[in-house]
């Protein structure tokens, strides 16, 4: 409708039918999958590695009090800058490649993980903990049986947190790095005036993120909450 | 055979140092039933929690069986006044728990994890989560995990207050049964005098301000005792003699100084006026 109205030439606005028609194109000539999965594995690869060291960051923070005093404030000061600042420095430290991308997702959602799992841990019912002492649960043991699961539902929204920003960080960091990717499409589509091809990959990155949201993350809380009691829904 | 020499236990408020508990002295044999009763703030629970280990003494010693009690232990079982269960494991992985920590094997487990449901008839809910029970029946999963680990002392801080008085009068003849069948050691908490005698040998009085203990009942009734029997009332009416005094005083420091039972406890009714003022 907004299309019809002509405030904007086609070359600015896209109509959608030109829109599915450069989706149903690119979805043919696999540019639109190939790019996809390449950003998929940025994304999991750097995913990965900021839930390896987010936990393990959040939990020797937690167990080790000086370390908590010494960079706790310092955590959140780093979560408020977005990510995509540090891909100048990545850039320099690991050149215009795959590296720095990755290097700017884990970044972008490391932090994000660690303070949700310090904050999580802080949240338990002391009561928890008295139990599992009386019954024994020492040192390790007390962790992996009580102190993780009892953490978990805080840990599982700081990692829903930490998707969403390492989505954006992904995106930032293709539209900016000239390799491969959605966001490279995206840039490409800008810099030859196709406006139908910007607003599909658009419509892709959402439909993506979206799917990813609800079904992976959101299916994943919603049990985890009605198991631990939390929602009384199921 | 339980010790306690001595124990002094202060806390530091933002008010200066809270005398929490002065001196108290008690040795419990093994397989006695004791109840400590007192006003709240009379240190019971803490008391309680130094037995634990879950809090250590300002000074004095507490031994079990000659050792020190330095840390809490499978040994010294806690029900606390809450269930404490664990909201990810379902009720039977919830009464595995222990005996998983001490590495009893997995059939073994299974077996008394199943045989303690049965005791506190919960069998029917083995696979569900606790919070899909009722208060009362999270507090007797949590009774057949302390159960289950076959430690001889189990130490009780106020278990059943938070239930109706329907289901703690069934756990209350299910805990007599229960101490009468496997003679374990059992210190209970609690601030109902009725339910002190109702299951104790040995009714410890505790006071407030600061937290020592009084005076020292034996309850020598037959079991099972019955709320309604006379002995009992008249054992209850004698250690509530004994609280009054320690009640007003609670009383006096957290209400107005002039608070006084004697005054209040006179009801006057408009209706009962016996004819007076004809």
């Amino acid at each position: 409708m907004v299309y019809r109205t002509g405030i904007w030439p086609s070359f600015l606005f896209p109509s959608p039918s030109g829109v599915l028609e450069n989706l149903s194109a690119g979805i043919q000539d696999l540019s639109i999958p190939i790019a996809a999965q390449i950003s998929i594995q940025r994304l999991f690869i750097g995913y990965s590695i900021s839930l390896v060291i987010g936990l393990l960051l959040g939990i020797m923070i937690d167990r080790i009090k000086y370390l908590d005093q010494a960079l706790s404030p310092l955590l959140l000061g780093v979560q408020t800058l977005p990510s995509i600042c540090w891909l100048p420095l990545a850039i320099l430290w690991f050149g215009l490649g795959e590296e720095a991308i990755i290097f700017v997702i884990a970044i972008g959602s490391i932090f994000s993980i660690s303070m949700a799992v310090v904050s999580g841990i802080k949240q338990i019912p002391p009561l928890y903990i008295r139990a599992a002492k009386t019954m024994g649960a020492k040192g390790l043991r007390r962790y992996t049986s009580v102190v993780i699961p009892a953490a978990l539902p805080a840990i599982i929204s700081g990692m829903k947190q930490g998707w969403s920003f390492a989505w954006r960080a992904l995106m930032a960091g293709e539209l900016l790095t000239p390799t491969s990717g959605l966001g490279y499409v995206l840039i490409m589509g800008r810099d030859l005036h196709d406006m139908n091809q910007v607003v599909g990959i658009m419509i892709v990155i959402v439909i993506m993120g979206v799917v990813t949201d609800r079904l992976l993350f959101g299916r994943v809380e919603h049990a985890i909450l009605y198991r631990w009691g939390l929602t009384r829904s199921h | 055979m339980l010790e306690i020499v001595n124990v002094h236990k202060n806390f530091k408020t933002k008010n200066g140092v809270t005398n929490a508990l002065q001196e108290v002295n008690l040795s419990v044999k093994n397989g006695d039933f004791v109840v400590l009763v007192g006003p709240s703030g009379c240190g019971k629970s803490t008391l309680l929690n130094i037995i634990a280990g879950l809090e250590k003494a300002t000074s004095g010693q507490v031994s079990k069986s000659g050792r020190p009690i330095l840390d809490a232990g499978p040994d010294r079982m806690v029900m606390f006044q809450e269930a404490a269960l664990f909201p990810w494991l379902k009720v039977i992985d919830n009464v595995e728990y222990g005996m998983k920590i001490k590495g009893t094997g997995k059939r073994e487990r299974r077996e008394k994890a199943i045989h303690y449901l049965k005791m506190v008839h919960l069998t029917r809910f083995a696979s569900a989560y606790p919070h899909e029970l009722s208060v009362g029946m999270r507090q007797r999963v949590a009774l057949a995990r302390a159960l289950s680990m076959d430690s001889d002392m189990l130490l009780m801080d106020e278990p059943f207050a938070a239930l109706d008085s329907q289901t703690k009068s069934i756990l209350h003849a299910e805990l007599q049964q229960i101490w009468g069948a496997t003679k374990k050691t059992i210190i209970f908490v609690t601030h109902n005098v009725e339910e002190a005698v109702l299951l104790a040998e040995r009714v410890i009085v505790m006071t407030a301000n600061p937290g020592r203990i009084k005076k020292e009942f034996r309850v020598q009734l037959a079991r099972p005792r019955n709320m309604e029997d006379i002995d009992l009332t008249r054992t209850v009416g004698q250690i509530l003699g004994e609280l009054k005094e320690e009640v007003e005083k609670v009383a006096k420091a957290e209400l107005d100084s002039d608070w006084s039972l004697e005054n209040s406890s006179f009801i006057s009714r408009p209706d009962t006026h016996l004819g007076n003022g004809i």
